[in-house]
């Protein structure tokens, strides 16, 4: 440290004694510094407060207030940052060094001075003092910053809750949990009824946790929610996400997926799975897990299109039955001595369960209990869904649209359409249909009821005429799997077939009338000698034709059976 | 080393060996490996695992980068050695669709 240095530091030095006050003046203007005096202890914390010296010599006798305590109300002023306090003494005995420490004192310098020693003690503290304030310094932006960060992402955090729980988790027959082990989770969990009535649910687990994987659960969302909202079929929306998320996701991060469907009109789960561990059916009868549905995909977000499989699996379900879906946090999660929870000790609690009601909270309770106060290393979800076929029935996505699509005036309109096997294979015409449908007339308040009609013709046209598959199959539990797997089957070899959808509107005094056909290249039915069939058509298999009938004013068979025409009336009162 | 690899007399097979902890931590070592392998067209990747421990979701991903850098649909890289709990991570992910698995 040069003394031009020094001019830009300022020392303060307290001391009574006029001759010492000058010989310490001298020595320091000498070497540069910038000298200012104080003749006792008030003046000294005076001054101190005025001109911020950047080291101070104190004397520790002094009148009014003596140095120690002047040294105590400085070091008290200036609690952040760190001024030197030299005391000057004539003494060397311990006690009063001792006492010139415990008043926060930083060294002491014994009369008479040193020169040499003096400017070194002064050197040696200054850079002390450098160095505090710099990490001062340093410490208080980055408590800014920190601070400032925290603003953001609790901002942030509020955002997504707001996005992600606008579904329907909070459904009496769902029950969830989501623990993330930062403030925002890899993992996503989301559901959302169906216009038709029944269920959707994604739950999703990202590489990764934190901001970066939160941020992808926005699109995955969006795309959820308003497809299901438009009644897209779960092979639909996983192969949008899956596109959405190939495209904006780096390679290294994908993620593991289950979708499904719960349908109560046919009573079947429908499941896509890539990546997330196995899925279990707790059977209400049984007591006991009945189906495990293994994840057969790729999670989403690794491969294109082209190479996408959107094959679904179906299951039955049976009033009372639980679906158990989790992601590998569960049984991945360790407690303090490294040992993970493991899907063992999951499977005792299926095992030892006595009262499926409280299976889920069996399990909720055993992790942690398990991980007793352990900190979590991954997000954990789980969720358990009963098959309630009264309340998944009342699980209706209401019509969202009524602002946007005013009742039209009742007016007169044909709609025809023709669906060819390639089409059908790739294709779920409904969303489509009903969305033009709607568009029209605008039907306040009976798309769903709609939605149902169009999608039980549809569904009748598509698996009993062009596919050709027997409904009487749906009568037992091995056949009902059957069933789905010769759907799957023969939608795979679909070549040829076309269904001819028309519909026609006319207007009269209460609304309309809307006049739907489906006509079907399939072979058809004798329906002058089937229709008893069709109407004890339930058990296992859907509520087809009584629900249609139930749903319009008249419903009947035409051609060699492959015509269905439904007469709906709507009122506009 | 946690991550070590070797080539072959020929040059045609570049084997990666993994030990300990298959995660984030080791994803620069990882990459090097065939980053400066300087792969022929029928350069063959054998990662061997008979070593690692454990492995996680971000491991999947290097492992995506390492094929997607090998040609994707066309890089030829085996997975061998996995213990019973390395090979539920990859066959819950499904990876056998990707990799080759022995």
């Amino acid at each position: 440290m040069t003394a031009n240095d020094n001019l830009a530091h300022k020392v303060l030095v307290a001391d009574d004694d006029i001759p010492n006050r000058l010989i310490l003046q001298a020595i320091l203007e000498n070497q540069g510094f910038t000298v200012l005096l104080a003749d006792d202890g008030v003046q000294a914390v005076e001054v101190f407060c005025r001109e911020q010296p950047d080291l101070v010599l104190m004397d520790i006798k002094m009148p009014n207030m003596d140095g120690y305590e002047a040294t105590q109300r400085i070091k008290a002023i200036n609690a952040d940052t760190f001024v030197p306090v030299i005391f000057l003494t004539a003494t060397t005995d311990s006690e009063g060094l001792a006492r010139c420490v415990e008043s926060g004192g930083d060294d002491f310098l014994t009369k008479p001075y040193n020169r040499v020693l003096l400017r070194a003690r002064i050197d040696a503290l200054l850079r002390i003092r450098e160095v505090y304030n710099t990490v001062q310094q340093q410490r208080n932006e980055l408590a800014s910053h920190q601070k400032r960060l925290d603003r953001e992402r609790q901002l942030a955090k509020r955002l997504f809750t707001n996005i992600l729980e606008t579904g329907a988790l909070d459904m009496p027959f769902v029950q969830s949990m989501l623990s993330p082990m930062s403030l925002f989770s890899g993992d996503i969990l989301i559901a959302a009824a169906k216009p038709s009535g029944g269920l959707n649910v994604l739950l999703g687990d990202f590489t990764g946790h934190g901001l970066a994987a939160a941020v992808g659960a926005l699109p995955v969302s969006s795309v959820f929610y308003g497809m299901t909202a438009k009644g897209y079929s779960i092979a639909e929306i996983v192969t949008e996400i899956n596109l959405k998320l190939k495209d904006i996701l780096p390679t290294d991060m994908f993620l593991a997926a289950c979708l499904i469907d719960i349908n109560p009109g046919s009573h079947t789960l429908s499941l896509w799975n890539g990546g997330i561990p196995k899925v279990q059916i707790y059977g209400e009868k049984e007591q006991k897990i009945i189906h495990t549905i293994e994840p057969r995909h790729l999670p989403l977000g690794i491969v294109g299109e082209e190479h996408f499989n959107r094959r679904i699996d179906v299951l039955e379900m049976r009033q009372g039955d639980r679906i158990f879906i989790h992601s590998d946090g569960i049984t991945e999660t360790a407690n303090s001595a490294g040992e993970m929870f493991g899907r063992e000790r999951l499977e005792n609690i299926f095992v030892d369960n006595k009262d499926s009601e409280s299976l889920f909270i069996d399990i909720h309770t055993a992790l942690v209990n398990f991980l007793a106060g352990a900190d979590q290393q991954d997000d954990m979800t789980l969720v358990e869904i009963k098959y309630d076929q009264e309340q998944l029935e009342k699980t209706v996505q209401h019509d969202s649209e009524h602002g946007k699509h005013a009742m039209q005036s009742p007016s007169a309109w044909r709609l025809s359409m023709e669906l060819g096997a390639e089409l059908m294979c790739h294709f779920d015409p409904l969303p489509l249909l009903i969305k033009s449908v709607c568009d029209m007339q605008g039907f306040r308040g009976q798309r769903q009821q709609l939605y149902t009609v169009f999608s039980e013709l549809f569904s009748n046209a598509l698996d009993h005429g062009i596919l050709n598959l027997d409904s009487k199959l749906k009568q037992t539990a091995d056949g009902f799997a059957k069933y789905y797997m010769e759907r799957e089957s023969k939608m795979e070899n679909l070549s040829e077939g076309v269904i001819t959808v028309d519909i026609t509107h006319q207007p009269n005094e209460d609304g309309g009338l809307l006049t739907i056909s489906f006509e079907d290249s399939g072979e058809g039915f004798d329906y002058t000698t089937d229709t008893l069939s069709l109407e004890s058509n339930v058990g296992h298999s859907g509520r087809g034709i009584q629900l249609l009938r139930s749903l319009c004013d008249d419903v009947t068979f035409e051609g060699r059976g492959n015509i269905v025409q439904a007469t709906y009336q709507w009122t506009n009162k | 080393m946690p991550v070590s690899s070797d080539v072959s007399a020929d040059a045609n097979t570049v084997t990666i060996k993994i030990s300990g902890r298959f995660d984030f931590a080791v994803q620069n070592e990882f990459r090097d490996c065939y980053y400066n392998s300087s792969p022929g067209e029928k350069t063959e990747f054998l990662i061997d695992m008979s070593g690692a421990n454990y492995m996680d979701s971000s491991a999947l991903g290097m492992l995506l980068m390492m094929r997607e850098y090998l040609g994707g649909n066309t890089a030829k890289i085996s997975i061998t050695n996995c213990s019973p709990d390395i090979k539920n991570i990859l066959t819950v992910a499904n990876f056998q669709s990707l990799f080759k698995m022995s």
